[in-house]
């Protein structure tokens, strides 16, 4: 057996800085998610059933008689569109769930953090692959709508424009909330499945009996601890829509309570993190 | 303390169980084997060196610095893991490519360094295929191939011979030799002793998460050559190979434990681990790795240890 081999030489390359560096980590991540036919599947589902059902409640309200001429309220409609709750739960198990927990379970983990990467570079990548997919249902339908509605004249473009900016904040924050969420439970276990019913969890375990007890008990402060409740107040709110009967400041506070606790003890655990097995 | 790793009386535990216990050990330049048997403590110290455990007790340091979340430290090594692997749908060129860009490289740069190494561990001909088709040798070479791409200082490498063929033993070792010989530092890890004399004689012997020797490694053979060192080959054909080995006389005994492994034991190791190739190539047999489940290591360290 004859074997040449090439002399091994070491060589100065000058390298990237950190951004570049999540960057890759962000582009290898896009890729095994575009790859991942549920995950398409999902994304173009969730995409286009959310768009079409928001176009259709907005145009809905603007046809029923209400005696308003069309303003900015007639969007709290879409934005409280009950399929955003399923699609972006689906979409945060299915695309979410395994973020993390897929890259703990193959040890691709331990082949990250060997570079010079740190745990907060892999958890924003990690964040920036998520967001910008859940915001195709969150942000996406909201933008579309209220786009499709200026070009057939039903809004002026200055309602239009100002229903987009508004669009941006509560979509991104339900975004945020959802991403923030979804990545703490994919850090909890080497098990997606595990994450993606923690989502599901978190979404109808906590929206549906807060409504049926609501209606059972007749005190709305229980839909504080629903995230949905919270979020279709606060978009209610913002589009100066009549109240769902819960504060929105509260809720607000809520949300980006959560939202910025479950970030912070995902970053404090992944931080910690000790990969042991292999 | 100026070893390329220092270790003293550090203690790493899982819960109740006991991964490293009071280790302590100096590593010097060039190429160190890290030898004992499975669990002893090997990949323990190897995340620790690593910067991905951090020690209960005691002080670590790697090229003179502590390496626990320690980021610029991470350019300077390349690591090996075992077993772990990126995503089985990149190719080899894409999974050598994509660690780099994690490494700050430019993709120019990267796309050219992963071609280099990947052809130093002769994988260029499968560079362009995925991961997932690659055999367990390929696997190895190519896990070696990320971890001297972007040019370390120290290659730490967790049982890199583990399940290769023989080709590839033999290019993953010589690419070892032309890396230390051009300066760098090799920590290496295996269980099974005889892998590692062909590349150095500094070893330090673990077990139960201590050093319990280190030096030279002939004097820890005399011990070990005692005792029947087991090898177990994955073949199509484990019959017609055991006929074609039979010839060795060093040869204890012959089993098959399953259709496609042929699991033999022999006195002389060396010897065994030298003409095997030859007559691989001679027969022309499907030799897909080689493995050794062998105990005799841990006869010896229990000998050691008293």
């Amino acid at each position: 057996m004859s074997i040449t081999l090439p002399t091994y030489s070491r060589l100065e390359i000058p390298l990237l800085g950190r951004r570049q560096r999540v960057w890759a980590i962000i582009a290898t991540g896009l890729r095994k998610e575009l790859r991942r036919p549920a995950a398409i599947v999902v994304m173009a589902l969730g995409a286009a059933f959310t768009t079409i059902t928001s176009i259709a409640i907005l145009f809905i309200a603007t046809i029923i008689p209400s005696g308003q001429a069309p303003n900015l309220t007639f969007f709290a409609g879409p934005a409280s569109n009950f399929f955003v709750l399923f699609f972006v739960s689906l979409m945060a198990s299915v695309i979410g769930a395994g973020l993390i927990a897929d890259d703990l379970q193959s040890m691709a983990f331990t082949l990250y953090l060997s570079r010079p990467i740190t745990q907060l570079d892999y958890l924003l990548a990690k964040a920036a692959i998520l967001a910008p997919l859940v915001a195709m249902v969150t942000i996406l339908p909201l933008l579309l709508a209220a786009l499709v509605a200026a070009f057939l004249g039903f809004f002026s473009w200055t309602i239009a424009l100002e229903a987009m900016g508004i669009s941006i904040v509560v979509g991104g924050l339900l975004t945020l909330f959802y991403t923030a969420i979804t990545l703490f439970l994919s850090s909890l276990s080497r098990r997606k499945g595990i994450a993606g019913a923690g989502v599901f969890a978190v979404n109808f375990g906590l929206t549906i009996p807060a409504e049926v007890l609501t209606i059972v008990i007749g005190n709305r402060s229980i839909l504080y601890l629903s995230p949905w409740d919270n979020y279709v107040a606060v978009a209610t709110a913002a589009f100066g829509a009549s109240s769902t009967g819960i504060d929105w400041a509260v809720a607000l506070a809520i949300l980006l309570g959560v939202t910025v606790l479950a970030a912070l003890v995902t970053y404090v655990r992944m931080k910690a993190v000790e990969v042991i097995t292999g | 303390m100026n070893g390329v790793v220092e270790a003293v009386g550090v203690s790493k535990w899982y819960g109740e169980v006991l991964g490293l216990n009071a280790f302590t050990a100096s590593f010097g330049k060039g190429i160190t084997g890290l030898v004992g048997p499975n669990g002893a403590g090997k990949s323990t110290l190897f995340k620790l060196l690593i910067g991905q455990l951090h020690s209960d007790q005691g002080k670590i340091t790697l090229l003179g610095e502590n390496p626990w979340n320690n980021v610029p430290l991470k350019r300077r090594l390349g690591y090996c893991p075992e077993q772990n692997q990126l995503y089985g749908w990149l190719t080899g060129q894409q999974f050598v490519e994509t660690l780099l860009r994690l490494d700050g490289m430019p993709a120019a740069e990267s796309r050219k360094e992963a071609t280099a190494a990947l052809k130093v561990v002769g994988l260029s001909s499968a560079a362009h295929r995925p991961t997932r088709g690659y055999s367990r040798g390929m696997r190895q070479r190519a896990k070696l191939a990320q971890a001297l791409a972007h040019h370390p200082e120290i290659l730490i490498l967790d049982e890199p011979l583990s399940g290769a063929d023989p080709a590839g033993r033999v290019h993953i070792l010589r690419t070892i030799s032309e890396f230390a010989k051009d300066g760098g530092h090799v920590l290496m890890s295996t269980h099974v002793l005889y892998e590692i004399e062909r590349v150095t004689n500094n070893i330090v012997l673990i077990h139960n998460g201590k050093a319990i020797a280190s030096g030279n490694i002939h004097a820890i053979r005399a011990l070990i050559d005692t005792h029947p060192h087991a090898v177990r080959i994955e073949t199509s054909k484990p019959r017609q190979l055991a006929q074609a080995l039979a010839r060795m006389e060093h040869l204890v005994s012959f089993e098959f434990p399953a259709a496609d492994t042929l699991l033999v034991r022999t006195r002389k190791p060396d010897a065994f681990y030298r003409e095997l190739p030859q007559i691989v190539s001679d027969t022309k047999l499907d030799v897909r790795g080689l493995e050794s489940p062998d105990d005799s290591l841990d006869a010896v360290f229990r000998y050691l240890v008293g």
